[in-house]
C-alpha cells in the first residue's frame, strides 16, 4: 500500500506549479541539445548540473531527469534530417529515418519518430511505475556469463543488418571488433594497439566512429554526387500526416519493442543503444517485407524510436532502485544526484518517495510535453533542409567537430573523426554496410570483458555458460536465430 | 575529378582548423608574491561524477563562494587512461601557473603499470586535503562475518574466491585489497581479480558472480543501510565517524596490520614557480580550514588530511617505494 501512497505523493510532486514548470523547462532544454547533431543526454545533462546548485532537490531532479529524456527525444531529429547521430541511442533510427527524409518526406519522418518516442517513453513509464520495486531483482540478476550471452545474441544479427553482401557485412563487423580493442585492456591493464599514443588510451569514443561513418561520410558522398542535388526531392518537407495505414504498420512495432526497450534498459550496460539496434533487427526479421527496411520504412524508424525512449525510462530503476548507473549518461545523472544530496539506491523509494515517485510522475507529463512542443515544430525544425547545400554541409561538419570536441576537449579526437569520416567514405564508395561496424563496436567490447570476467570466475572453465540458465537460455535463443535463416533457405530451395 | 578536388580541398580545410586549434598560452614566471592575473583551469583527469570530479569541483565552488580566489575557476574533465591523457596534458603546461590537477593513489599506481609515462615526480605537489578509505564488503548472506574468515578460505583455496574491482589490476581497487590481504598472510600471487569498469562490481556481489567488492566507503554505505550487503572492514587507521560507517570494523582492529589511504590533493605542472606554489599552499590551507568545506567533508565522508607541498612530496615517494615492492611481488611492475 506504500506504493500506491507514494504514487499518490509523486502525482502531487509533478502536478505542483513548480514541478509543472521545470518537467517543462526540463524537456525543453533536453530535446533543443538532443536535437543539436553530435549532443545529447550527456552534454545536455552536464550543462543543467550547475543550473540545480541550491534548487530543492525534488524539483531540479524532476528536471533533470526531464532533460535526460528529452534529450533522447529529440535525438532524433539529426538522425532523420541529417544522418548525424546526436547519441548512440539513435544511430538506428537514421537507417530509414535519412532515407524517408530524403525522399521528401522528411516531415512525415519526424511525426513518426515523435508518436513513437511518445509511445514508447510513456507505456514504459507505466512499466516503471508497476514494476519498479521488483525489478531491481531483474537489473542485478545479469552476472557476466549472461551479459556475454546477451551480447553474443546481439551479435549473430549483425547480418541482417545490411543488404547486398553478407560477407562485406561480416568485414565491417571484423573492423569494428578490431577497432574497440584498442586503449587500455581492463582485466590485465596492459595497453592494445596504442602505439604509445596516450590519447588512444581510453580507446575511441563512439561518438567519434558513428560520426565520422555517417555524417562526415555522408557529406563527402553529398559533394561527390552534387549532380544529386539538384533533384530537389531532399528539399521537401512533405505532409506530416501519418496515415491510417501507416499507423497500422506502427502499432506492432511500437507495442513490442515498448516492452523489450523497456526491458533491456533495465539491464546495466545494455541501454538505449542495444534496445534500438535489437528492435530494428527483431523487427525487420519478423516483418513481411523485411526488403522494405533501409529505404525509408515506417517500421523501421518506429521501432527505434520507442525502444530507446523505453530503454531510457528503463535505465532508471538501476539507478533509482539501485543506484547502479548502466551507462555513461546514468553515470552522469547519478552525479547529479550526489551534488544535489540526492543518494539513489535501496533506500531511496522508502526514505524521499517524493523524490522517487515524483520522477516517475513526472515523466508521465513530460512525455506529453515533448509531443506537444515537437508535433508544432516540426515544420519548423525541417527547414533546416531549406538551408542551402553548402551552408547546411558546412553546419554539419561543425556540429560534428563541436559534439566530438566535448567529449573530452581533445584535438586528437577530431584527427580520428575526419579518419573515419574518410574510411566510411570508402566503405560507401566499395559499398561496405556501416551498420555492422557500429554494432559490433558496441557490442564488441562489453562481450570481449564479460567473457574473460566469466572465465576468471570459473577458473577458466566454459561449462560457466551452460550453468548459468540466463546465459544457456539467452545462447541457444542466440543459435535458433543463426539456424533460423539457414532452415528458411533450406525450404524454399526445397519449394523450387 | 573537379568534385574529387573539392573533396580534398574541403579534407585540407578541415585539417587546418584543427591543426590550429589549442595551442597554450605563455608561462609566466616571476618571483615573490604572486597572484592569480587570469582564470584558473583544474583538471580532473576523469569523467563527470566521479571522486576527483567531485573534489575539484567542491573545491573551485568553496573557492569562488568563500572569495578565497578572486579569479575564475574552470573545471575540466579530461578522462582517459585512467588519468594519464590529463597528465599528459598538464605535463605540457610547463611552468604554469594557471593550470592545476586534482589527484590520488593512481598518479603513483598508474606509472608503475607502464601505463602513464608521467607520474609524481614530473609534476609539482601542490597541497593534499582529504582522505578516504577503501572498504571490503560481501552479500549480506554471505558466510564471511569478518576479513579473518575470508582470508582464512583464501589461503585455503585461492581459487574459490572472486574480488571485484572498478579498475584494472595494479590499479587502486586492485591494490588497496592486496595490500591488506597480504598483511593477513593470503599468497597474493593467487587472487583472483576481475575488473568492472562499467561501474558493475556492485551488480556482481548482488548476483553472486563475484565474492568480494572492493570500493571506496562511501560507495557501500546505502547498500549496507538497505541491509543488502555487509563491509567486512576498511582500510583506515582508525574507525570512521559518522552514521552507519562507525560500524564498518578496520582491518587493524581485525589483527591485520596495515592500512591503505586514498589521498587526494592538487598538483600543478613541471617546474611551477615558487611563488605560485607558495600561493596556492596557503590558498588550499584556508580552503581545507573553512567551514564551507568542512561541511562538504562531512557530506562525502571524506577526512581531513593537508599536507603542504614539500610534506606531501616526501610522502608521495614513500608510497611509491611500498607500492613499487608490492607490485614486484605480484608481477605487476613494468
Amino acid at each position: 500500500m506504500d506504493s500506491i501512497e507514494g504514487i499518490i505523493t509523486g502525482f502531487q510532486v509533478a502536478f505542483s506549479m513548480q514541478g509543472l514548470l521545470f518537467v517543462l523547462i526540463g524537456v525543453f532544454v533536453g530535446t533543443f541539445i538532443g536535437m543539436l547533431p553530435g549532443l545529447g543526454p550527456i552534454s545536455a545533462i552536464a550543462v543543467m548540473i550547475p543550473v540545480t546548485f541550491g534548487m530543492e532537490p525534488t524539483v531540479a531532479l524532476v528536471m533533470m531527469a526531464g532533460v535526460y529524456y528529452g534529450a533522447v527525444f529529440g535525438g532524433s531529429t539529426s538522425s532523420i534530417l541529417l544522418n548525424a547521430p546526436g547519441i548512440s541511442g539513435t544511430v538506428a533510427t537514421a537507417f530509414d529515418g535519412y532515407p524517408m527524409a530524403q525522399q521528401g518526406k522528411a516531415g512525415k519522418a519526424l511525426a513518426i519518430a515523435a508518436t513513437s518516442s511518445f509511445v514508447g517513453g510513456t507505456v514504459s513509464v507505466i512499466l516503471l511505475m508497476l514494476l519498479a520495486p521488483i525489478l531491481s531483482s531483474v537489473a542485478v540478476s545479469f552476472g557476466p556469463p549472461a551479459y556475454f550471452a546477451l551480447m553474443f545474441m546481439g551479435l549473430t544479427l549483425i547480418t541482417s543488418l545490411s543488404e547486398g553482401s553478407t560477407i562485406k557485412a561480416l568485414i565491417s563487423a571484423v573492423i569494428g571488433f578490431m577497432v574497440v580493442t584498442i586503449g587500455i585492456d581492463a582485466q590485465t591493464g596492459t595497453q592494445r594497439f596504442t602505439f604509445g599514443n596516450v590519447n588512444l588510451l581510453e580507446g575511441l569514443d563512439f561518438l567519434v566512429i558513428a560520426l565520422g561513418l555517417f555524417a562526415l561520410a555522408e557529406v563527402c558522398t553529398l559533394i561527390i554526387n552534387r549532380k544529386d542535388l539538384s533533384m530537389d526531392n531532399a528539399h521537401k518537407l512533405g505532409s506530416l500526416k501519418i496515415t491510417k495505414q501507416e499507423f497500422k504498420e506502427m502499432r506492432g512495432p511500437m507495442s513490442r519493442q515498448s516492452i523489450l526497450g523497456f526491458l533491456l534498459g533495465v539491464l546495466p550496460g545494455a541501454g538505449a543503444t542495444i534496445a534500438s539496434f535489437i528492435a530494428y533487427i527483431t523487427e525487420k526479421r519478423i516483418a513481411k517485407s523485411p526488403e522494405a527496411f533501409g529505404k525509408g520504412s515506417v517500421k523501421g524508424l518506429a521501432a527505434p524510436e520507442t525502444a530507446n525512449n523505453a530503454a531510457t525510462s528503463g535505465a532508471f530503476v538501476p539507478l533509482l532502485s539501485l543506484g547502479i548507473p548502466g551507462s555513461g549518461t546514468t553515470a552522469v545523472m547519478l552525479g547529479a544526484f550526489l551534488v544535489l544530496g540526492v543518494q539513489p539506491g535501496p533506500l531511496l523509494m522508502t526514505d524521499r518517495p517524493e523524490i522517487f515517485w515524483g520522477i516517475i510522475a513526472s515523466m508521465y507529463i513530460g512525455n506529453v510535453f515533448l509531443l506537444i512542443l515537437n508535433l508544432p515544430l516540426i515544420p519548423y525544425i525541417a527547414k533546416i533542409l531549406k538551408i542551402p547545400r553548402p551552408l547546411l554541409i558546412s553546419l554539419v561538419i561543425m556540429f560534428s567537430i563541436i559534439g566530438v570536441y566535448a567529449i573530452s576537449f581533445n584535438t586528437f579526437d577530431l584527427y580520428m573523426l575526419l579518419l573515419f569520416g574518410v574510411i566510411g567514405f570508402f566503405m560507401r564508395l566499395f559499398s561496405f554496410p556501416a551498420p555492422p561496424l557500429i554494432l559490433a563496436f558496441i557490442l564488441g567490447g562489453m562481450m570481449e570483458q564479460a567473457f574473460r570476467q566469466s572465465l576468471t570466475i570459473s577458473n577458466g572453465s566454459l561449462m560457466i555458460f551452460v550453468q548459468d540458465p540466463l546465459a544457456l537460455t539467452l545462447l541457444i535463443i542466440a543459435l535458433l536465430s543463426l539456424a533460423f535463416p539457414l532452415i528458411q533457405q533450406i525450404r524454399r530451395s526445397k519449394r523450387a | 575529378m573537379k568534385r574529387w578536388i573539392t573533396l580534398i580541398g574541403f579534407l585540407v580545410i578541415i585539417l587546418t582548423v584543427t591543426a590550429c586549434s589549442g595551442k597554450d598560452e605563455k608561462a609566466t614566471g616571476s618571483s615573490g608574491d604572486w597572484t592569480p592575473e587570469k582564470p584558473i583551469e583544474i583538471i580532473a583527469p576523469a569523467g563527470a561524477g566521479g571522486g576527483w570530479d567531485t573534489t575539484a569541483r567542491m573545491a573551485a565552488k568553496v573557492f569562488t563562494e568563500e572569495g578565497l580566489i578572486d579569479q575564475d575557476i574552470g573545471v575540466v574533465n579530461k578522462p582517459g587512461g585512467g588519468g594519464a591523457v590529463g597528465w599528459a596534458y598538464i605535463a605540457g603546461k610547463q611552468k604554469s601557473s594557471y593550470n592545476l590537477f586534482v589527484s590520488s593513489p593512481p598518479i603513483v599506481l598508474i606509472p608503475l603499470n607502464g601505463q602513464s609515462e608521467y607520474g609524481h615526480e614530473d609534476f609539482t605537489p601542490l597541497a593534499n586535503m582529504i582522505a578516504d578509505y577503501a572498504a571490503f564488503a560481501v552479500s549480506a548472506d554471505a558466510k564471511w562475518d569478518n576479513l579473518n574468515d575470508l582470508f582464512e578460505d583464501m589461503k585455503k583455496d585461492p581459487a574459490s574466491i572472486t574480488v571485484v574491482g572498478a579498475s584494472s589490476p595494479g590499479s587502486m581497487d586492485h591494490i588497496q585489497f592486496i595490500q591488506i590481504a597480504k598483511a593477513a598472510g593470503v599468497d597474493v600471487t593467487k587472487i583472483k581479480y576481475v575488473s568492472d569498469q562499467e561501474g558493475g562490481g556492485l551488480t556482481q556481489v548482488l548476483n553472486g558472480s563475484a565474492d568480494v567488492y572492493s570500493t571506496g566507503v562511501a560507495e557501500t554505505v546505502e547498500q549496507v543501510k538497505a541491509g543488502k550487503i555487509k563491509v567486512l572492514g576498511v582500510s583506515s587507521e582508525e574507525r570512521l565517524e559518522g552514521e552507519v560507517i562507525e560500524d564498518f570494523p578496520t582491518a587493524n582492529e581485525q589483527g591485520i596490520d596495515a592500512t591503505f589511504v586514498n589521498w587526494r590533493g592538487f598538483f600543478g605542472p613541471p617546474d611551477m614557480d615558487d611563488a605560485a606554489v607558495k600561493y596556492y599552499e596557503e590558498k588550499f590551507k584556508e580552503l581545507s580550514d573553512s567551514q564551507a568545506f568542512a561541511d562538504i567533508r562531512e557530506q562525502y565522508g571524506w577526512d581531513e588530511m593537508y599536507m603542504d607541498s614539500k610534506s606531501y612530496k616526501a610522502f608521495l615517494d614513500e608510497q611509491k617505494e611500498e607500492i613499487q615492492s608490492l607490485l614486484d611481488e605480484l608481477g605487476l611492475s613494468k
